[in-house]
Formats: structure tokens, C-alpha cells, sequence
């Protein structure tokens, strides 16, 4: 047994009182978790203390807080683990999660982000016609590869700290667009196309994630929602070829193209092929609007006419080249998911 | 007031499987939870969903290992049923996106599960009630113009006509406090099992009987009450399940002296036995002085014979679990675990339609006892349970209900005195009792003491003394909260009344059953005893406390026999 | 020391000015650099959102040529090409089949990638190779008084278990560890660990600079003097991009964005102007007297 001081951001919604501090002692083994101190201080010393629970065993999905600033469920982080990350003098500090308003404590409206947002993916089967009198004959692999989307537990974690969520709150975000793959990846789902275009035209789609990473760390279930939404756009963008508005479809082949010519990125074409070409009538504003930055870029010697024209390096890139052919003329290039193949034996001190 | 052909009490499988059957049906549907849907205790159900639908596979003889699993309890005209539908349904949920898992040739794959004669099971991964609740989920989002959602809802009671019909339910919305009055044709209880009142459990937080309390005190029988279902591997640290899908994957059971000792009590299933034989088993060893960890009290489950690949496909959330609650690597050593509380066998009696003793009053999953499981449940079964019976009620519900004029409304003082109980629930300050934080603690404690796997008189007289006294403490326990949103404490208050309810019920038919059947085991009375007992208990609520009576056991090919795995 | 050293493109591009600094700075740390010249880009974690197979085999043909080099240990000097990088390498790494089939696309130039090299980004380096007390120790003109905000890219410090960041390696705060060593001061802002937005410069504009804009305000709101960052792909959304963030989020803001080696050049006595500062967009010289602030009353002994 050990104490430890749980530090819980609380609002009492009828108090008419600001979010307040409140510090708990709690005796408990150090590898209980931070939901049995929450539960400790509420049954020995203050019963209002808000927080949503059920399972205790990571599964139900209802305890997502954020633990030192970080967004955890509470079930799943040992108390002895947050000390450790604790940026208040040892203090285990325990927050409602970010980006959804709070209603009372640590409670937060999934209702007005979260689940509105899953709703807007369209989240059910869409079979093809009829079903077979039987199952469906789908592979083994796609079944394995959609379970890992299905293991989402629609906790909110990933939308508490969605990085693009918070400056674009239209946002899908990442437990919404995971769900998606969950159907994109169904070989059952008759309506890939229609979805994917769905989500690449939608300004607030696939193509609104800023690659922060905050998902992939945020899921307690391995999901990796970021990996989904590259996947969503990888299917969208090679296998539906889908040329969105948002200039998403551009740019990936842009940037292909752009290393495929010169090896090295770049960066003075990227920008105009991203937008459809410098000539492209999508490019004219844009470039228009980046003249200031360009002229600055220029006066600064940053950028200079000889390199926005050629690039200086393409000629040292031949190999490079006719490796992109090579790969990119492959009819299925290869994908490893390591959630499913899991790891060869570790050797220890393995370079990384 | 909402009005509604069907309201449906609880949103798990049982619940959402009743509401879209009745939405399919053509009735007006509301389903009510006091937890979002999906984050029902379904979701514990790691392992599997039986059906005997591969061809060499029969229904008879699912029906037969569940008969026998119950250790003849079981009524065998419901086991029929849920067995011969076991298949459509499953082809249902699989045409409706659950991601089944599927053998080399891309057809469902299944696995083997614990007193089953076959490999039965279909799963996805081990997170198989998980993707079937989440599935559901989506459905009911598909239907949302035929389904009222109402979610983080309180049911407080169950209104009831002048002629005990029940015609609705009276609930509190969690988020703002308000109290408000549902009319229905018919109101199905899918609330599930009360696994709280023990102390531990591998149930949720939000398993704490409500529905089957509800249904007692609006007159219903319950039945079975004194099965409860000990399951063998639990975290030794905290209770949490380690899924039978483990040793379905081939994992073993080991005692302190490394002895693989299911060969002593089960020898042809080994781990694969029901789980009262296997839950047995461990308790012996670890009471026998064969146990691992600190003080002996817990077995090893030794995972680390199954292939890495195959932990990593089919038991993940194991490896999370141990990972994570148990500091220990699943793929590489053994993890300690013991028996630990899991299921109430007993519930709601109802019939094959989930129809209770109170007309316009359905009940259908762990909240209810068909009975499909008798004196043990199979692993696997729980699932089918839910979504077979669940089903049938919907069906059932919106067919009584076409027609049928919507029942009057119930005056508006039946939602005031209801407030008016929580006002002075809420008025009660420390200085007019115990908390109820505290009288839970000790019910739990004192039911996994007394009302475990083996049970005996002097401990069941004693644990029942425990409760009543703990029912009386209950009426003048007081909570902190005194807000209206998201008052957990005051729902924490009624809960234990709904726990206390439940907890009686068990040890009095506990108490009753002089004999060992099933989960009940009872040292004093070691053997079955077919000639006195191979009957229900059912226990009805009177205002001098529970009344026992007894039902007979449907038996339609199945006559009872020696039990052997 | 040496190191197999990859720029990375933007290094080279837009942001001459840090493989510049680099160059300028590896010496007075010991470092000697084997520059890749004939690695291509790492893909930016575009290239794999295109085709994972394209990313890894492009990325492994980097690692194959660092190999060759004879050097264990490749140095790279952006958040982007960390993570990236390290995302392919620990499919390549993970799988021994997936490497096979992914070397055998390399085979034809003859190169084989054999899990040999380490690839670490220059913070990595200073922190684990070189060691803060050695880098203390060579500093000529400590940073006193100067109030920098680190700003770390979000490719460099998640996912953590990937980029392995744990107790003992406490990689999301090595920059931190660095200003520290040499003489500045720390500035905590709300903008530390998250993103600068350029990811989705092209796709959605003003989603893109509000967070560049929101940093870099919040850092001025916490009385910073500069940020200082391992990615040049932040700084060509903090710098380069600034005027218009300014813009988007309305306010003015004129705060100077560094990058890694530049600040390890001041500190070990470079010049300015050395250091390509007067490249940036916003010209550090605007806000930062660097004859006050930075020299702090002890003249740089190479000046």
C-alpha cells in the first residue's frame, strides 16, 4: 500500500462555481489503476465526484480521462505509472478529455462531438443486394484486418487530444474515420466508392488530418486511427484514383511524382502540382496568395530562381527513379500491418 | 409522457437485439439504458457465440451439452429453441457486418469451448461480445426513425395498471435529473445480472440487478436465484475475466506443484469441462493447499502453448489484460488466476417468448431465467441467450402489441412520490446511517464468503443475516452528491436496494436447495438428488420477505444422468 | 565521431540555411559527417499514405547506403525524417519475410538493408552520443537570458513506443535538455508537442496556419524570445508561413523560429550570420539583440 494524491479538475455545473482543483489521498497497491483511486476517493470521501465507469477491465470503453495531461482511461493506467508522469510534484493530476464540453466533472458530451461525428460516417454495413443464404465467403486477412478497427471502443480518447480537431472542430477526427475504415475495409460493404468520396470531398474528411500522432498514442486499444485515415486515403487516392477538391489526391501524386523526378523533394514545383499545376486555375489564387511569403523567401536568399526552376540534385537520382517505377507498377504493392503480424522474436539491443 | 408500443429496459444485446426485432415487426420502439449503449456489460463476453451450424454439427447436440452443462436443471423445450435458432441467428448478425472470424477458405471459422462435444463457438478474436453489441449498435443508429433512443436514462420503477399490468416504467434522466413517465404496450427488462452484490466479480460496475429487482417487486417469481456461476479463470489480482477462449486455444491449468490436475477431475475435457467442474476443481486445489501466488490462492493458466501468432489473432485483449492488470506477458509465462464470480444462472422466469409472471412484462438475457442454463451455463451460451430470447420478446412485444389500445397514462403523482423518495434519499446526511459505498463492500464480501462455490448451511443462515441487516442499514444510508446532474451517488443508493433484493433471493434458495447441482455445491449435502431435487426454486417478493415455491423441470429427450466430463 | 548523415530534402531546399548550420556546427562538436548524397526523400509520410511498399523501400535504400558507409550510426537533423524513418524501419525491423521482399526491389542497384544502422535525429545525438555535460563544456557564449521555446514536431515525439521514448531514454524532453545546456532558458507553452500545421497546408489552409499560429502566439503569450526546432518542416509553417498565420489568427506576432543547429551555433560561438539567420522570414535580429541577449556580457571567443 502506498498514498497517493490525486489532483481532479471538478465542475459542479449547478454550483454556478468555476472548474476547481480538488486533491485526494488514496491507499491503495501501486498497480491499481487511477479509476480504483477515483473510486476510493468517491466511496470513503466524496461521493460526487463525476466520472463515468462500468467495466474497470478496459473493454466498456466509458472512463476516458486525461492523466497528466495526457488522455488515458483511468482503468488502464496504474497509479504507481502516473506518479511517475506526473508534472505536478508527484501529484497524479486527472482531467476531463479536451475537445467535448464537459458536463460535470469528468464527464464530458460525447453526444455533441463524438457520436454525432460517428454518425456522420454512415456507420453500418451497406451490403451489395441481397445476402447469400449462407455467410459471406470473405478472407481470412480481411476479417483480422477490419477486427482491429472493430476493436475500437469508442471511448473518445483520440478526439480528446485530435490535434486538427482543435483548430477545426468540423473535423471528423479520428474515431469517426476509424470507423470508416471498419466498413472500407469490409470486403462485405457494397459502398466503398461512395463513402471514400464522401470522406475525401468533405473539407472536414480524410484529408483535414494533420499526421499530429496524438490518435496512435491516445488509443488503449492498438486501433491507430492515423493509420486508418492513411489507408482511407491510400484506397481513395491509388485504388479509386477519387481526385477530391481538397487537393488531397494532388498532392500524394504530386509528391510521388516529385520524388520520382528528382529524388529529393522539390519543394518549388510540389506546392503548384499540389493544387493542379502551376497553370491550374486552383493554383492562381493560392500562388497569388503566397507571393508575399515567396517575394520574402526570395529577398531572404531562402529561395532562389535558379533552384525554383531545376532542381540542382535531379541528375544524382537515376536509381531512384526506376525504383519508384518499379515498385509503383506493381498491381498490389505490399502492406504490413504490424498490429496483425505481430513482431518476429525480438533479439535484444536490436538497432532503433 | 413517452408513449410507446415497446420500451425496452437495458441496451446490450438482449436489449438492442428486442428493439430492432419489435422495430422490424412494425411497433414504435424506445430502448432505455442507464449507460450508453455500447458500453453494456455484453462487452465482457470474450469468447464466442455457439450454434450447431456447421453440417456435421448438430442442434441436438448442443442442446444435449447445454442440458447436461445445466446439469439437468435446464428447461429443455427453451435449450431446444435457442439451439435450433442458434444458426439463423448467427448468419443474421453476420450478414449485418460482425467480422466473424473465417477459416482458410473463408467461411466462418470456430473454436472450441468448454462442455461443448464440438467446436462450436464463432468469435471474433476474443472481443466477441465487444463487436456484436458494437454491431448492434449500428443497426440501431440505421433504424433511429423506428427506434427512440434514450440513453444514460435511470429506470427507478415499473409502473403497473389497476389490474398489475405493467404498462411503462418510470426513469430519471441521468444527465439533468429529471424524472419522467414511459408508457408502453410492452416493457422487456434487458437490464442483465446483478454480479455487484459479489465482491469480486468480473461483472461491470453497472451489473447490480435492477431489472431483476424490478420484476420482483412488481410481483414477478424469480427463478434459479441460488445458481450462481463461479467462472474458473479470473485475475487472481482483481476478478477480471481471463476468457475460456484461452483454453479453448489450447492454454492449460497447472497447481503449485506444476500438475496439470483437470486430469484428476475431468479427464477426457481436462480444461474443456463445464465450468462448475473446472471452477471446483481450482477452488479444491487452492483449498487443498495447491495453489500459486502469495498466500496459494490462485492457479496457473499457462497461455504460452499457444502459438504466438494465434494469441496475437484471436487473444488479444488477454495479452491487455494480463499486460495491464497483471504486469505479466501472457505470450511468455503463466498468469496466475483463480474461480471468481461471473453469472446468475437464475433471473425473471419467463417463458419461451420472455413473457414474466406480470402480463405486459418481458424480460430476456441475464436479467431473465427461460431456462436455458439451469445450474450451469456453458461458455458461449450467454450471447446466444441474449440474442435468441432477446429476439423473441421483441417479436413477441410488438406483436401483443398491434392492435392493442396504449395503456392509460398513470397519474402525475406517481412521478411525484418517486421524486419526492429521492428528495429524501438525497436529505440524508451522515449523521442517519452508513454509507452506501460501505454496505455494498461488506455485501459483496459476505456473499463471495458464504454464497461461493461450496456453500453450506451455518454460512448461508449467517450470510443471509448479513443481508438483512444490511437491508435495513440500506434505509437510512446516505450519499454525498445533492445535485441533479449526473447524480451517480443517489443511483448508487437505489442500485444496492436492487443488489440487496437480489442478494436475498440467492442465499434463501441457496439455503433451500438441500443438495449439489450444477454451480450450487453444498459440503453439508455433496450429492445431486434427483428424487427431491431436480426442480426450479422460485422466489416471490411478499410483504413478509420472499416466499419459495417451487417449478418443475421441462424434460422432453433428455432424461438426467450421471454428469462426467 | 562520425555519423552516416542525411540532410533530408527541406534541409536543402526551402531551409538551406539549417544544413548550412549543420555543417558549420558538426566540427565544433567532433561530428564528422558522411553525407548521403545519393539518399532520397523519406517519403514525409506521404509517400506511405500512397504505398507503404514505396516508403520502405525508398527508406530502406537510405539505411542500405548508411550501411555501406561502414558507420552504425546515421544522423538525421528533422522530426520528419525521424518518424517516418523509423515507421518503416520498424515494419523492416519487425518482419524478417517483409524485408526480404523489400530488399529484393534493391537488389538490382545492389543494395541490401541488414537492420545495422541506428537512425537518430541530431537531438538524439547531442543528448545520447555526445552527452549534455560535453556539450556544456564546449559552449563558448552560453544562451543567458534567452528565453526559447522548444517546439519538437510532432513526427519526433509520437508515437512514443515507436520512437522508443521511455524512462530511460525521455526523448520528449531532450530539447528541453538542450536549451538548458546550453544556458537558455525554458519556455513552457501550450504548443510544445503539438503540430505545426503543415501537413495540411495544401488541403485545408486555415486549419493549417491556425496552428501555427496558435503556437506561436501562445509562446509570446509565455514570454518567449524565439522557438527552436528539429524540423524544418515546422519552421517553414511557424517562419515562412508566418505572415499570413498572422493573418489567420489575427494577431501580430514576429517571433523567430530557429532551428536546432543554429541555436547549438550561437552557443558555441557562431556568428549570425554564419548561421544563416538572416534567412528567416522573420529576421531573429528583429526581436533578439543578439549583442545583449545572447552574448550576455561574454564575448564568443571565435568572434
Amino acid at each position: 500500500m502506498a498514498a497517493f494524491t490525486l489532483k481532479i479538475r471538478r465542475f459542479l455545473p449547478e454550483s454556478g462555481d468555476a472548474p476547481f482543483w480538488q486533491e485526494f489521498d488514496v491507499d491503495l497497491d501501486g498497480h491499481r489503476s487511477v479509476l480504483e483511486g477515483i473510486l476510493s476517493a468517491k466511496a470513503r470521501e466524496d461521493g460526487s465526484i463525476g466520472i463515468r465507469c462500468s467495466c474497470r477491465a478496459a473493454i466498456c470503453g466509458s472512463c476516458g480521462v486525461r492523466i497528466n495531461g495526457r488522455p488515458r482511461l483511468a482503468c488502464n493506467t496504474h497509479l504507481d505509472e502516473a506518479v511517475k508522469d506526473s508534472p505536478d510534484g508527484g501529484k497524479i493530476v486527472v482531467e476531463p478529455m479536451g475537445n467535448m464540453p464537459v458536463i460535470k466533472d469528468l464527464i464530458v458530451d460525447m453526444d455533441a462531438v463524438h457520436w454525432k461525428k460517428v454518425r456522420r460516417v454512415t456507420p453500418w454495413l451497406l451490403p451489395e443486394g441481397p445476402p447469400p443464404e449462407r455467410e459471406y465467403i470473405v478472407s481470412h486477412e480481411a476479417m483480422v484486418d477490419v477486427t482491429q478497427t472493430m476493436a475500437c471502443i469508442q471511448c473518445g480518447a483520440c478526439v480528446s487530444d485530435c490535434l486538427s480537431m482543435e483548430v477545426d472542430p468540423l473535423f471528423i477526427g479520428p474515431a469517426a474515420l476509424a470507423k470508416a475504415y471498419r466498413f472500407v475495409g469490409d470486403p462485405r460493404d457494397g459502398g466503398h466508392y461512395e463513402r471514400l468520396k464522401d470522406l475525401a470531398e468533405d473539407p472536414a474528411g480524410i484529408y483535414d488530418c494533420t499526421h499530429c500522432f496524438n490518435c496512435i498514442d491516445a488509443c488503449p486499444k492498438g486501433v491507430a486511427p492515423m493509420s486508418q485515415i492513411m489507408r482511407l486515403r491510400r484506397i481513395a487516392g491509388r485504388d479509386h484514383e477519387i481526385e477530391d477538391r481538397n487537393n488531397g489526391y494532388r498532392h500524394e501524386h504530386a509528391f510521388v511524382d516529385n520524388i520520382e523526378r528528382n529524388g529529393l523533394l522539390h519543394e518549388a514545383d510540389l506546392l503548384p502540382d499540389s493544387y493542379g499545376g502551376k497553370m491550374h486555375p486552383r493554383a492562381v489564387p493560392e500562388l497569388i496568395e503566397s507571393l508575399p511569403v515567396v517575394a520574402k523567401g526570395l529577398a531572404r536568399g531562402k529561395i532562389t530562381p535558379r533552384k525554383a526552376l531545376t532542381h540542382p540534385h535531379r541528375k544524382d537520382f537515376k536509381d531512384v527513379r526506376k525504383l519508384v517505377k518499379r515498385v509503383e507498377s506493381k498491381d498490389e504493392p505490399l502492406e504490413l500491418n504490424l498490429y496483425i503480424v505481430g513482431y518476429d522474436e525480438v533479439e535484444e539491443g536490436s538497432a532503433r | 409522457m413517452p408513449s410507446h408500443d415497446v420500451l425496452i429496459i437495458g441496451a446490450g444485446l438482449a436489449g438492442q437485439r428486442a428493439a430492432l426485432a419489435a422495430a422490424e415487426a412494425g411497433a414504435t420502439v424506445a430502448v432505455m439504458s442507464k449507460v450508453h449503449p455500447v458500453r453494456s456489460h455484453s462487452n465482457a463476453a470474450a469468447g464466442g457465440i455457439n450454434a450447431a451450424l456447421n453440417p456435421e454439427d448438430s442442434w441436438e447436440s448442443h442442446a444435449y451439452d447445454t442440458v447436461k452443462g445445466s446439469d439437468f436443471l435446464g428447461d429443455q423445450d427453451a435449450i431446444e429453441i435457442m439451439c435450433r435458432e442458434a444458426p439463423e441467428e448467427i448468419l443474421w448478425l453476420e450478414h449485418r457486418g460482425v467480422t466473424f472470424h473465417r477459416d482458410e477458405t473463408g467461411h466462418l471459422g470456430t473454436r472450441a469451448f468448454g462442455g461443448a462435444s464440438a467446436a462450436r463457438t464463432y468469435y471474433v478474436a476474443d472481443i466477441t461480445g465487444q463487436a456484436l453489441l458494437h454491431v448492434l449498435y449500428e443497426q440501431l443508429m440505421r433504424f433511429h426513425a423506428q427506434i427512440d433512443r434514450y440513453e444514460e436514462w435511470f429506470v427507478t420503477s415499473l409502473v403497473q395498471g389497476g389490474d398489475g399490468e405493467c404498462t411503462g416504467a418510470v426513469a430519471r434522466n441521468i444527465r439533468d435529473g429529471s424524472m419522467e413517465t414511459f408508457t408502453a404496450k410492452g416493457t422487456i427488462l434487458a437490464s442483465g445480472g446483478a454480479g455487484q452484490a459479489f465482491q469480486p466479480t468480473t461483472n461491470a460496475l453497472i451489473c447490480t440487478g435492477d431489472g431483476i429487482a424490478q420484476a420482483y417487486r412488481a410481483g414477478a417469481r424469480l427463478m434459479d436465484m441460488e445458481m450462481i456461476q463461479y467462472h474458473p479463470t479470473t485475475l487472481l489480482e482483481n476478478g477480471f475475466l481471463i476468457t475460456e477462449g484461452a483454453r479453448g486455444e489450447g492454454a492449460q491449468l497447472f497447481n503449485k506443484d506444476g500438475e496439470r490436475f483437470m486430469e484428476r477431475y475431468a479427464p477426457n475435457k481436462m480444461e474443456l469441462a463445464s465450468r462448475d467442474v473446472v471452477s471446483r476443481a481450482g477452488q479444491t486445489e487452492i483449498n487443498e493447499g495447491r495453489g500459486v501466488g502469495p498466500d496459494g490462492q490462485g492457479i496457473h493458466l499457462d497461455v504460452t502453448l499457444v502459438p504466438k501468432k494465434r494469441i496475437l489473432e484471436a487473444l488479444r485483449e488477454i495479452v491487455n489484460i494480463g499486460r495491464d492488470f497483471a504486469g505479466v506477458d501472457i505470450t511468455k509465462e503463466p498468469i496466475t488466476i483463480r474461480p471468481g464470480q461471473h453469472y446468475i444462472m437464475g433471473g425473471v422466469k419467463t417463458d419461451v417468448h420472455g413473457l414474466t409472471d406480470v402480463p405486459g412484462l418481458y424480460a430476456a438475457g441475464e436479467v431473465a431465467c427461460v431456462s436455458v442454463h439451469g445450474g450451469n451455463r456453458l461458455g458461449a451460451n450467454s450471447l446466444l441467450d441474449t440474442l435468441i430470447f432477446g429476439r423473441r420478446a421483441g417479436e413477441h412485444a410488438a406483436g401483443r402489441a398491434d392492435g392493442m389500445p396504449a395503456p392509460a397514462e398513470p397519474p402525475a403523482s406517481r412521478v411525484r412520490d418517486e421524486e419526492g423518495w429521492i428528495a429524501s434519499l438525497l436529505q440524508r446526511g451522515p449523521e442517519s446511517g452508513r454509507r452506501v459505498s460501505e454496505i455494498k463492500a461488506e455485501l459483496g464480501t459476505a456473499m463471495n464468503q458464504y454464497c461461493a462455490v461450496f456453500r453450506d448451511e451455518d454460512g448461508l443462515a449467517q450470510c443471509l443475516e448479513i443481508v438483512r441487516r444490511l437491508q435495513e442499514e440500506a434505509k437510512s444510508a446516505y450519499v454525498d452528491d445533492r445535485g441533479a446532474i449526473f447524480n451517480q451517488d443517489v443511483l448508487g443508493a437505489i442500485e444496492l436496494g436492487y443488489m440487496l433484493d437480489c442478494a436475498e433471493a440467492t442465499v434463501v434458495s441457496a439455503l433451500e436447495r438441500k443438495e449439489s447441482r450444477g454451480a450450487q455445491f453444498r459440503t453439508d449435502f455433496p450429492e445431486r438428488n434427483d428424487d427431491e431435487w431436480l426442480k426450479h426454486i422460485t422466489v416471490t417478493a411478499t410483504p413478509e420477505g420472499p416466499e419459495l415455491d417451487y417449478a418443475p423441470v421441462t424434460i422432453t429427450q433428455w432424461q438426467p444422468e450421471e454428469r462426467k466430463y | 565521431m562520425k555519423v552516416a548523415y542525411w540532410p533530408g530534402c527541406v534541409s536543402r531546399g526551402f531551409t538551406p540555411e539549417l544544413h548550412g548550420s549543420m555543417e558549420k556546427v558538426a566540427p565544433l562538436l567532433d561530428i564528422e559527417l558522411i553525407e548521403l548524397d545519393r539518399a532520397s526523400c523519406c517519403g514525409a509520410g506521404v509517400i506511405s499514405e500512397h504505398s507503404q511498399e514505396l516508403a520502405d523501400t525508398l527508406n530502406a535504400r537510405t539505411f542500405a547506403l548508411a550501411e555501406q558507409t561502414g558507420e552504425a550510426l546515421m544522423m538525421n537533423i528533422c522530426s520528419t525524417c525521424q518518424g517516418s524513418m523509423t515507421e518503416c524501419q520498424e515494419r523492416l525491423d519487425a518482419n524478417g519475410e517483409y524485408r526480404m521482399a523489400i530488399n529484393d526491389n534493391l537488389r538490382e542497384e545492389g543494395l541490401t538493408y541488414d537492420r545495422a544502422v541506428t537512425n537518430k535525429n541530431l537531438a538524439w545525438v547531442l543528448v545520447e552520443e555526445i552527452g549534455l555535460d560535453e556539450l556544456r563544456s564546449r559552449v563558448k557564449r552560453p544562451l543567458s537570458g534567452l528565453k526559447v521555446g522548444p517546439f519538437y514536431g510532432c513526427y519526433i515525439v509520437r508515437p512514443r513506443e515507436r520512437l522508443g521514448i521511455d524512462e530511460e531514454r525521455p526523448r520528449h524532453t531532450y530539447l528541453h535538455q538542450i536549451i538548458e545546456a546550453l544556458g537558455g532558458t525554458v519556455i513552457d507553452y501550450a504548443g510544445v508537442y503539438k503540430c505545426c500545421g503543415f501537413p495540411i497546408i495544401t488541403m485545408n489552409k486555415e486549419a493549417s496556419l491556425k496552428q501555427a499560429g496558435r503556437h506561436l502566439g501562445d509562446a509570446l503569450d509565455a514570454d518567449a524570445d524565439c522557438l527552436v526546432t528539429p524540423c524544418p518542416l515546422c519552421h517553414l509553417n511557424l517562419d515562412l508561413q508566418q505572415p499570413l498565420a498572422e493573418k489567420v489568427v489575427g494577431r501580430e506576432l514576429n517571433l523567430p523560429v530557429l532551428h536546432l543547429p543554429q541555436l547549438l551555433g550561437l552557443a558555441l560561438g557562431l556568428e549570425p550570420k554564419d548561421l544563416g539567420l538572416q534567412r528567416h522570414v522573420v529576421k531573429p535580429t528583429s526581436v533578439i539583440d543578439w549583442t545583449q541577449a545572447v552574448v550576455a556580457g561574454a564575448p564568443a571567443e571565435a568572434a
